[in-house]
């Protein structure tokens, strides 16, 4: 079967600063795919890369086949209804209501009616565990916590039901609980309505917990793309180093 | 080295400017493609009209009075001396509908307005709200920038109409009171030396004024780099491209209109 989203020999660079150099890799349908890495390395770049966020100089980033560096503003609307992001921060609408945020991909894309887009609204936050809050609705992003805000988020990116989430660092910044609630969500969302999911986290117990495969970013590629038991056994020292938090002084 | 130095200075400082210009032309070409392009987001638009505009008309009326008093007070000494105080609202008209009133009003009310735009957009780029519109299969030109655009362009020309009105307000309390010149004297010379010429050379110096200031406010806001001191940098920015933007537009449009008048 073809990947879902693939990229293949892709360059990218800000000024000086090469952050990709002929990197390949490709996403299967319904799989969890987790990428790890170091620090200001471009985990996220890689996101932005797949919906189109941000161009590359060279290579190929397909997305079911089409490339997306090639798609004009309609496909790109498509390409987006399809595959939902998760920022880092949130990423929530300040001026908007939570109603109003997590329904903005609904106004977008669809011709529900308010109380349908309610009820969806309910479902998801249901789902992120902020359902217990009757006027969660109803409040703004400035007064929910880090933590809320987060998941508000992640109920925005699941109201349109997308075939595939990316999740930029979903679990940064949420205690014990919320880490494992969303942990169980990304499981959840593949088991049941078999959402691709891409993840990027510094949270180890996420990536072996939730991932079909785990891919390393290192040296401006993927040279590492396995299963949770293949990356942990892989023997080269700077995974060995990098997923047991292994720090060696004569570094700084 | 050293003898090439001035001249990479120079060099650096031109294609900044060019790519600045290319920035913006680009921005207003896509605003213009996308904006007029169904749905046309009118509830956006009016938001940001009651936003920008209705939000600045305390400042506008501060504006409009002071300038017609302070401008009538001026000329009303200068004339007194060649005992020529009656001519007063003649003199006091042309300065303030052609000239004072919608340049001051773009640099104030214009700054303010583009200033923050920029902040707004620069905060959401910074906190990756613009990515986030975009992710979500809506356009940010279309959603951030157009209703900005236009609320700017619509709200510059009817500010400058409502200080035009208290300028004139402003000009007659002074002529009366300190000049003994009757307000309605006042009045009366002071519409009788206006031409509609004059009223379009102010409107389209408006117009023309909001437009570069909504323009600015959101390219500098979508230029934000990184961190929330780019967005204080942004900002600062804007207030020098648009205070420089006015001033020359202002220059152009007068010798443009001024043969006509």
């Amino acid at each position: 079967m073809a990947p879902i989203i693939e990229l293949r020999n892709v360059y990218k660079r800000f000024g000086d600063n090469v952050i990709y150099e002929d990197m390949s890799f490709a996403v299967e349908a319904g799989e969890t795919f987790t990428i790890i890495g170091g620090s200001g390395m471009g985990k996220s770049v890689c996101l932005k890369l797949m919906i189109g966020l941000l161009p590359y100089e060279a290579g190929h980033v397909l997305y079911r086949g089409k490339e997306v560096g090639e798609m004009d503003a309609e496909n790109l609307r498509e390409l987006r209804r399809n595959v939902a992001m998760v920022f880092q921060g949130g990423a929530l609408f300040d001026s908007m209501s939570v109603f109003d945020n997590v329904t903005y991909a609904l106004r977008e894309h669809t011709k529900m009616s308010d109380q349908e887009m309610l009820e969806r609204a309910r479902e998801c936050l249901d789902m992120v565990g902020l359902g217990y809050d009757k006027e969660i609705l109803y409040r703004m992003p400035a007064s929910l916590s880090g933590g809320m805000r987060k998941r508000a988020a992640l109920a925005r990116s699941i109201a349109i039901k997308p075939e595939v989430i990316l999740y930029d660092e979903p679990t940064t910044g949420l205690d014990p609980a919320n880490i494992e609630r969303i942990g169980h969500m990304i499981r959840k969302l593949q088991k049941e309505l078999g959402v691709t999911s891409i993840v990027v986290t510094h949270d180890m117990p996420i990536a072996w917990n939730c991932s079909n495969r785990v891919a390393m970013l290192w040296q401006r590629k993927f040279p590492y793309i396995g299963t949770p038991a293949e990356i942990q056994a892989n023997p080269a020292p700077e995974v060995h180093e990098f997923i047991n938090g292994i720090y060696h002084e004569d570094q700084d | 080295m050293s003898v090439r130095r001035p001249f990479e200075y120079i060099g650096e400082a031109i294609r900044g400017g060019l790519d600045w210009a290319g920035g913006i032309s680009l921005l207003l070409g896509r605003s213009l493609i996308r904006g007029v392009q169904r749905p046309w987001g009118i509830y956006d638009v009016f938001s940001q009209i009651v936003a920008l505009g209705i939000r600045s008309l305390p400042l506008s009326t501060l504006m409009g009075v002071f300038v017609g008093m302070a401008l009538t007070w001026q000329f009303g000494e200068a004339l007194m001396s060649f005992g020529a105080k009656n001519a007063v609202g003649s003199a006091a008209a042309l300065a303030l509908v052609r000239e004072l009133v919608p340049t001051l009003m773009a640099l104030t009310i214009g700054a303010k307005i583009a200033t923050g735009v920029t902040a707004e957009l620069g905060s959401m780029k910074v906190s990756e709200q613009i990515d986030a519109i975009a992710s979500l299969g809506a356009d940010p030109i279309k959603k951030l920038v157009w209703p900005r655009l236009v609320a700017s362009t619509v709200t510059l020309p009817l500010l400058n109409i409502y200080g035009n009105v208290l300028a004139l307000i402003g000009g007659a309390l002074i002529a009366d009171v300190v000049f003994d010149v009757p307000a309605e004297y006042f009045y009366e010379t002071y519409i009788d030396e206006l031409y509609p010429m004059d009223y379009i050379s102010g409107l389209v110096k408006s117009f023309t004024f909001g437009l570069l200031v909504g323009l600015i406010g959101c390219y500098q806001g979508f230029q934000t780099k990184f961190g929330t001191e780019a967005v204080g940098i942004s900002t600062t920015n804007t207030v020098v491209a648009t205070s420089v933007a006015i001033i020359v537009f202002d220059f152009v449009l007068t010798t443009i209109f001024l043969p006509v008048g």
